[in-house]
């Protein structure tokens, strides 16, 4: 590497670095579109056809992309529309309306942003229409309006498309299909939405795309730098320590944007004295995602915390999982320090009472009912959100955990 | 010892001020760098950092954040009341005021995208944006699309913004069941007792040596880190106890580097403090004037959680007992407490089989007024006119939170109470007009 | 039908303010009693000193806040001061908000007195800003914003002016759209740097003016328990972000303990609080207080009686420990004194009472010799004498015996703290801790004549010298003061006898306590009554045999002399003549007033209408109002009432009322206007809680009430 530094000091590795950073953390935030999306090609195809179709001959038509979260979605349809508006003629024709699910969150809202993007503010100005509909339609009918006979056509992209079909009897939703179908103005509309379940995204496709992700285009300034770096992802991929993380990672999360998240955490750990992603690295981020969160909070508690979660656990234990509250499990934690008289472990009710809301505010044990405000909070009926498991594996690893509380633990019964 | 962060972008002597100023979280500070990346590069949308309180979440972003002179806007949940005062503080924060004023009277997220937007077309990020949500937890509480919307903001508002948030809970807990956008999650572990030590011993007191201070934390750790470890509460013990062991000093008795004298006199306060770990019960002051009176006469610690004797007028401690005794008793048993000759009940055959669980584990049960106000007759000694301070008395109880009213407060028939207080409590009330509850209690026959 | 609200209406307010009661007072007077052509002038003279009673209690009520308040004072000050140029210890915690815990009393609406002088101290000594809030002003975090507006326009809102908080509250969303802490913030910087520059007048008198550049922002919380938790720990965490900006400091009104503190807040939100405790004195000790400087005086000419002042004490005991209340019970007394009581244009200070004697009417001299008390002392007197008071009015005005009253006063209230100073510190209390319970007993019967004034007494002559001489001077003290020329005597007469003890240790060999220690070891533990009896005989045995040393003379002595004074001094009042004038007797009207009983007046209404319809005929004829008619006859009936029957009955009753014919063939029918009014009746009997419907049987009701309650 070093040879390599002094081969092309016109470009020092430092400036690579950053140009690599940039480059790669664009496409994993998403930010910048690859220039093929893989894997899609056909859908990509065929969503072009159809809105070209609106686009140049103004004929309706109605689109619904559906995927898991993170399947790419959003790209492939960004990527459609930049190959649409390379065209001139739909450049300077085509109108575009992007909606969210999420923002939009009633007709109302929705009407006036696609006013807005419209830009039809002055046009519609303070008129007050009756429905919805009407509306609707003189927002089309005012787009007509201009020396051309027929209206532009106009592109309506719902994101989180399932969101608009809890709003109020839908209107929003009826109304765009309903001009749609009748074709009183040409528009598409693109729903996009995510299906729950798994996309059948083979495991080697997996490996690949990490590479294709991480590597550097052809263009890059420095080619040497890129060739090199390109091998080391090749090699890494290659590695079986890291195909194992990666295989382990695509069997919790196969979507590509956890997948991004992954690659993320790898190359945010590339730095100008180390200018490649080792293998190191990887184990380290999956490390990162593959932490246990509860596990790690157990670590933080204080011993008497402790000791009333395995009190608590011993109350589950005999009573089969039945709710339980503070008085119960404050005589359980009693019971085992009066088997062994260690005078350090006893506690005055109220610290108790804190150590118990701690975990409470931890969400580590969660109320029956909602009506907390009533009873008093030692009577408040709850349950452990922890299993047996988890609550061995924090002792485990718990710093200093006295002898006698680790056997209280064990014991079958407390 | 420190080890230094680097991340290229920035300069090295910031960095190397910010690796001071936060002890023993370098590395979690390091990652976060990492992640940041250079100033003007894209970071991931949204970081989820989680662990425990006063693990340094916040501090490490604030100084991160100030230090590096980053743009950011941190917005505290508790604070935000309405979405409105968290969009006007991002708003102003990143665009300043007048973009603020910019936002409707009650406004929408597409509002707050929107205006964002406009102002990002004016003033374009030459930097990443920083938004850091304090106490996270407290957005699932909000409208249920917000927290999908700000974990996908970059996104939304197409600028190089990136959400952190700061949480006790873990990510777990907050997903929303449709599924939303990822973030990144990050832990912030608790101190180990070794970093706890160092942190510590950074405050020391002007007129000591440090090595004394660190040697007095070291003392505090070996008797507190067992049960207590929580910063800030180390922070506050530690505060508290320090002048006692100075105290030695002050007289001459000892010299700085006795150690195990110095120990030997802490050490019973500390044992005491430990009874009242948590409760933060009196400020320091009061703290050394009740140890003075330790000295004297050696009773119980007397804190806050010691004065729970409560004056009451007369009526109000027999309703009170009463009450306990309704909510504590059941009703079929009032009959053998209170029927003066109530032919030969025995324990046995009013016992029923499934009460194996005594009532005092359960806690109260509600009651009626009626049944109250027939116990309380039957209980108090002297024949009482049922007059209309006898019932503003219960109401007060209510008032005074030693009953609570159950039903709903417009039902005005039949109200039912329970009774909120503790069996200490009521014991110490009840001697006081001595009235020997214990034997009127089903739990204890 | 919302009657609910309705009637929760009625249950919780209280008739506000004594001035409409003040209203058409003087007019009522008139009404009081017949033919009183001096209304006018004991509507004066109860006004009068009704104001000076009032004066005297507060100032007597600040007096005792005083100490508390100062402590507070000081605290707000040291906060404010370590705040910028703290020690080491206030450095550790400057990231916490100091905190004042002020537990006073169970009485809530005494507090408001408190917190009122407490806001205004703090205004004009320590800090312009001063906010409290109320619990039912914040039920959600719209308190915080209540706060904002109380601290910027710096005035602390007294609970009356709710009529000026809507348009307050208008102006200030105006102002700022989201009003959060941060404008606080801006809006105290840019004051404190006003008042840097130059002091505004209020900060001018305080002393400690040159480190408040950075005055305290003070928020009391009037009421915590009745906070919801929620909000107040939202509320406080707010406020610990901006601590290091803001001054802040809270103070908690805490009615029951402290530890409510606990209850409501988790240790994250308590861990921000550096929390101080300042105690109130109970409020046993402030009505010992107000009873000794209000009641046990001869100062104001009128008195209560025995079993008023009974009645208001066990108010006080048993109901609610509230001082203010007892005050009220006191004017209501006041009022009704010099409203029914003619003759109490006599109960004035002296020169005006002789003015008032000299133009008593011919029927108010009648009405004096009316009086028991005076045919009591006419009685004792010869005849002719008695004729004169009898016949002649100038004679009577002339030598009127109404100064023996109030000379009997100026002496009573010595010696009986004398005596109370004597017997409080003696075991089993035979006459009471508390100097009341003394004051009711003399009150009440002549004192000497009671067994437990015996076996004081007995006691009393086993004290030991040194106690002995510790009371006779505190006795000393007492009698000091007052200048009366039988008290004068005592006065001397006692300090004799403690120059004879003194002597007495001089040369005399010092006696042997031998007989005294019984005494001190009773006092110290607390042996049961038999016990005590034992000893007292075997006492007296001991006494009979020996002879008495020169220290048991002397206290004999000392005795006889405690004895003559009591004997002299404390008969009741009754005993005394024209008491009526100045004593206010009638306990069951000040019951009645204070002490209500609702079910029972609600009983009574029911079965006896005339009662309150102020008709003369007592029993419930058949006219009586319909709901009556419904309730005689619900009265008859078993725990289910058939609706039908009862209509029937009602009908016939109501039928016969009206004045029908028995024999008519229309009567006790049910027409619509009968059924209307029947139901009517049952409705308001199921709203009043006599009966309500039941799930048993459909056309029945159920009954709820039982005999007379």
């Amino acid at each position: 590497m070093s040879k390599r530094k002094v081969k092309d000091a016109h470009l020092p590795v430092g400036e690579c670095i950053t140009q690599l950073q940039k480059i790669l953390r664009e496409r994993l935030c998403n930010q910048q579109l690859p220039e093929k999306p893989e894997g899609v090609g056909a859908q990509h195809k065929h969503l072009l056809e159809l809105l070209r179709r609106t686009a140049v001959h103004g004929e309706s038509n109605s689109v619904l992309i559906v995927g898991p979260r993170g399947a790419g979605k959003t790209m492939l349809l960004k990527s459609v529309l930049r190959e649409l508006l390379e065209e001139k003629e739909v450049q300077k024709n085509l109108l575009q309306v992007q909606l969210n699910g999420l923002l939009q969150t009633d007709d109302r809202i929705a009407l006036k942003e696609i006013t807005r993007q419209l830009h039809l503010e002055n046009v519609v100005g303070d008129k007050v229409f009756g429905s919805f509909a009407e509306n609707l339609a003189f927002l089309l009918e005012a787009l007509k309006k201009g020396d051309r006979s027929s209206s532009r056509p106009v592109l309506f992209v719902l994101d989180e498309f399932d969101l608009f079909a809890h709003h109020k009897n839908q209107t929003l939703l009826y109304n765009l299909f309903d001009v749609s179908q009748s074709a009183q103005a040409p528009i598409a509309v693109v729903g996009l939405t995510c299906r729950l379940d798994v996309l059948e995204l083979l495991e080697k496709r997996y490996i690949e795309r990490v590479q294709t992700q991480l590597s550097l285009p052809q263009d890059f300034p420095d080619e040497k730098f890129a060739k090199d770096w390109n091998e080391s992802v090749k090699a890494l991929c290659e590695d079986k320590s890291v195909e194992e993380v990666l295989l382990r990672h695509f069997n919790c999360s196969r979507d590509f944007r956890s997948l991004h998240m992954f690659l993320m955490l790898c190359l945010s750990r590339v730095t100008v004295a180390k200018p490649v992603v080792k293998a190191a690295d990887v184990l380290e981020a999956g490390r990162l995602c593959f932490a246990d969160a509860k596990a790690d909070m157990l670590h933080g508690l204080s011993i008497l915390e402790l000791c009333l979660i395995i009190a608590m656990k011993h109350l589950n234990d005999v009573y089969e999982g039945e709710p339980f509250n503070l008085q119960m499990v404050h005589n359980e934690f009693k019971k085992f320090l009066q088997r062994k008289s260690n005078s350090m472990y006893n506690f005055e009710q109220p610290v108790v009472l804190k150590a118990f809301e701690h975990l409470q505010q931890l969400e580590l044990i969660r109320p029956v009912d909602g009506s907390s405000a009533k009873t008093q909070r030692e009577y408040q009926l709850m349950r452990l959100m922890l299993d047996n498991s988890q609550i061995m594996e924090a002792l485990q690893k718990y710093p200093q955990c006295p002898t006698d509380v680790k056997q209280w633990a064990m014991s079958a019964f407390g | 010892m420190i080890a230094r962060l680097q991340q290229t972008g920035y300069e090295e002597d910031r960095l190397q001020r910010v690796a001071k100023l936060l002890p023993c979280r370098e590395l979690q500070a390091g990652t976060l760098l990492s992640i940041m990346g250079q100033p003007q590069q894209y970071s991931y949308p949204s970081v989820f950092i989680y662990g425990h309180r006063a693990s340094g979440k916040s501090h490490v972003m604030h100084i991160l954040l100030k230090e590096l002179e980053l743009p950011h806007a941190t917005v505290s949940c508790v604070e935000c009341v309405s979405v409105a005062l968290l969009f006007e503080q991002v708003l102003l924060s990143f665009f300043g005021c007048d973009a603020a004023s910019l936002l409707p009277r009650s406004p929408s997220l597409s509002d707050f995208v929107r205006i964002y937007r406009q102002q990002c077309l004016e003033m374009p990020a030459k930097q990443t944006r920083y938004v850091v949500m304090e106490k996270a937890e407290l957005l699932r509480d909000m409208d249920a699309n917000l927290l999908p919307a700000i974990l996908r903001l970059q996104e939304l508002v197409e600028d190089n913004v990136t959400v952190i948030f700061l949480s006790e809970i873990v990510w777990d807990k907050f997903r929303p069941n449709t599924g939303c956008f990822e973030p990144l999650l990050l832990h912030f572990p608790d101190y180990s007792k070794g970093e706890l030590q160092q942190i510590l011993s950074q405050d020391k007191h002007p007129s000591y040596s440090a090595e004394f201070y660190s040697s007095y934390i070291n003392i505090l750790l070996g008797v507190f880190y067992s049960v207590c470890r929580d910063l800030r509460e180390l922070r506050h013990l530690a505060a508290l106890n320090f002048s006692k062991f100075c105290e030695p000093l002050a007289e001459g008795k000892v010299k700085e580097s006795d150690t195990h004298k110095l120990w030997r006199n802490i050490e019973p306060h500390l044992k005491k403090a430990m009874q009242t770990v948590y409760l933060r019960e009196v400020s320091s002051l009061q703290w050394e004037q009740m140890q003075q009176v330790e000295e004297k006469e050696t009773g119980p610690l007397r804190g806050l959680s010691a004065h729970t004797h409560v004056e009451l007028p007369y009526y109000s401690k027999f309703l009170l007992i009463a009450a306990y005794l309704a909510s504590y008793n059941p009703a079929r048993t009032d009959k053998r407490f209170f029927l003066k000759h109530h032919g030969k009940i025995k324990k046995t055959n009013f016992l029923k089989k499934n009460e194996k669980t005594s009532n005092h584990l359960l806690g109260p049960k509600p009651f009626p007024l009626d049944r109250l106000l027939a116990i309380f007759y039957s209980v108090v000694d002297s024949r009482v006119a049922p007059t209309a301070s006898i019932f503003s008395q219960i109401s007060s109880l209510v008032t005074l939170q030693l009953l609570t009213q159950v039903s709903h407060d417009d039902q005005l028939d039949a109200p039912k109470y329970k009774c909120a207080v503790s069996m200490d409590f009521i014991c110490a009330i009840s001697r006081t007009v001595n009235f020997d509850i214990v034997k009127y209690l089903y739990d204890f026959l | 039908m919302s009657t609910s609200s309705v009637s929760k209406g009625c249950f919780v307010f209280k008739p506000s303010t004594k001035k409409k009661k003040h209203l058409g007072l003087e007019d009522h007077f008139t009404g009081g009693c017949e033919g009183a052509q001096n209304s006018g002038k004991r509507y004066k003279l109860c006004q009068d000193l009704w104001d000076q009673i009032k004066t005297d209690t507060e100032s007597l009520q600040d007096e005792l806040n005083r100490s508390i308040l100062d402590s507070l004072l000081d605290f707000t000050r040291k906060c404010s001061s370590t705040r910028q140029h703290g020690d080491w210890a206030s450095q550790m915690r400057a990231s916490e908000i100091p905190t004042a815990a002020l537990v006073l009393g169970v009485n809530v609406p005494d507090h408001d007195m408190t917190f009122q002088s407490l806001s205004e101290l703090l205004q004009q000594l320590v800090t312009p800003h001063v906010a409290s809030l109320q619990a039912k002003e914040c039920g959600g975090m719209k308190g915080l914003r209540r706060v904002l507006e109380r601290l910027m326009g710096t005035t602390v809102t007294v609970d009356d002016d709710e009529e000026e908080e809507p348009e307050q509250t208008s102006t200030e969303t105006h102002k700022s759209m989201h009003c959060s802490l941060g404008i606080l913030c801006d809006w105290y910087k840019s004051k404190t740097r006003k008042s840097s520059t130059g002091t505004p007048g209020k900060k001018r008198s305080s002393p400690v003016k040159d480190e408040l550049q950075q005055p305290p922002v003070v928020v009391i919380f009037k009421d915590l328990e009745a906070f919801n938790h929620r909000v107040l720990q939202d509320f406080i965490l707010i406020c610990s972000r901006y601590i290091e900006r803001l001054p802040l400091m809270f103070i908690f009104g805490i009615a029951t303990s402290p530890s409510t503190i606990q209850n409501m807040l988790p240790h994250s939100v308590s861990s921000l609080l550096c929390i101080e405790l300042f105690q109130s004195l109970s409020c046993t000790q402030h009505l010992a207080t107000v009873i000794d400087k209000l009641v046990l005086t001869s100062h104001f000419p009128f008195k209560l009686n025995g079993k008023v002042m009974q009645v208001l004490i066990s108010i006080f005991l048993y109901h609610d420990f509230s001082v203010r209340n007892f005050i009220k019970g006191v004017q209501l007394a006041l009022l009704e004194h010099f409203h029914s009581q003619p003759l109490s244009v006599l109960c004035c200070k002296k020169k005006e009472a002789l003015a008032n004697v000299m133009e008593l009417s011919q029927r108010d001299l009648e009405r004096i010799r009316q009086l028991p008390s005076f045919r009591r002392y006419t009685e004792k007197q010869d005849a002719q004498e008695k004729v004169n008071l009898m016949t002649d009015d100038t004679h009577l005005k002339v030598e009127f015996l109404f100064y023996d009253l109030r000379k009997y006063h100026k002496n009573y209230y010595p010696v009986l703290r004398c005596l109370h100073t004597l017997t409080s510190s003696l075991p089993r209390y035979p006459l009471g801790k508390q100097i009341r319970e003394l004051h009711l007993i003399c009150l009440e019967k002549t004192v000497w004549e009671t067994e437990e004034y015996q076996s004081a007494m007995k006691l009393l002559r086993m004290l030991a010298k040194d106690e002995l001489i510790a009371s006779i001077q505190r006795c000393c003290g007492t009698l000091k003061p007052v200048k009366s020329k039988k008290m004068m005597n005592a006065l001397i007469q006692m300090e004799e006898i403690l120059t004879k003890i003194k002597q007495l240790d001089e040369n005399a060999p010092p006696v042997d306590n031998s007989i005294t220690s019984p005494v001190k070891s009773l006092s110290q533990k607390k042996t049961d009554l038999f016990q005590l009896q034992k000893t007292l005989l075997e006492m007296n045995e001991t006494r009979r045999t020996k002879k008495l040393s020169p220290f048991e003379t002397v206290r004999n002595e000392a005795l006889e002399l405690i004895d003559g004074l009591v004997k002299s001094h404390l008969s009741p009042p009754e005993a005394q003549t024209l008491y009526e004038v100045c004593y206010y007797t009638s306990s069951a009207t000040v019951r009645r007033h204070l002490n209500a009983t609702p079910r029972t007046s609600i009983q009574a209404a029911l079965s006896n209408p005339y009662h309150y319809l102020q008709t003369e005929d007592g029993s419930v004829s058949n006219a009586a109002p319909d709901i009556c008619i419904a309730y005689k006859l619900h009265l008859e009936c078993g725990r289910l009432i058939n609706l039908y029957d009862w209509l029937e009955a009602y009908a016939t009753v109501a039928s016969a009322a009206e004045g029908n014919d028995p024999d008519s063939d229309t009567f006790g029918k049910v027409d619509e206007v009968k059924h209307a009014r029947f139901i009517q009746a049952v409705s308001e009997l199921e709203f009043l809680g006599f009966i309500k419907s039941t799930k048993q049987k459909t056309d029945h009701v159920a009954r709820l009430t039982w005999g007379g309650c």
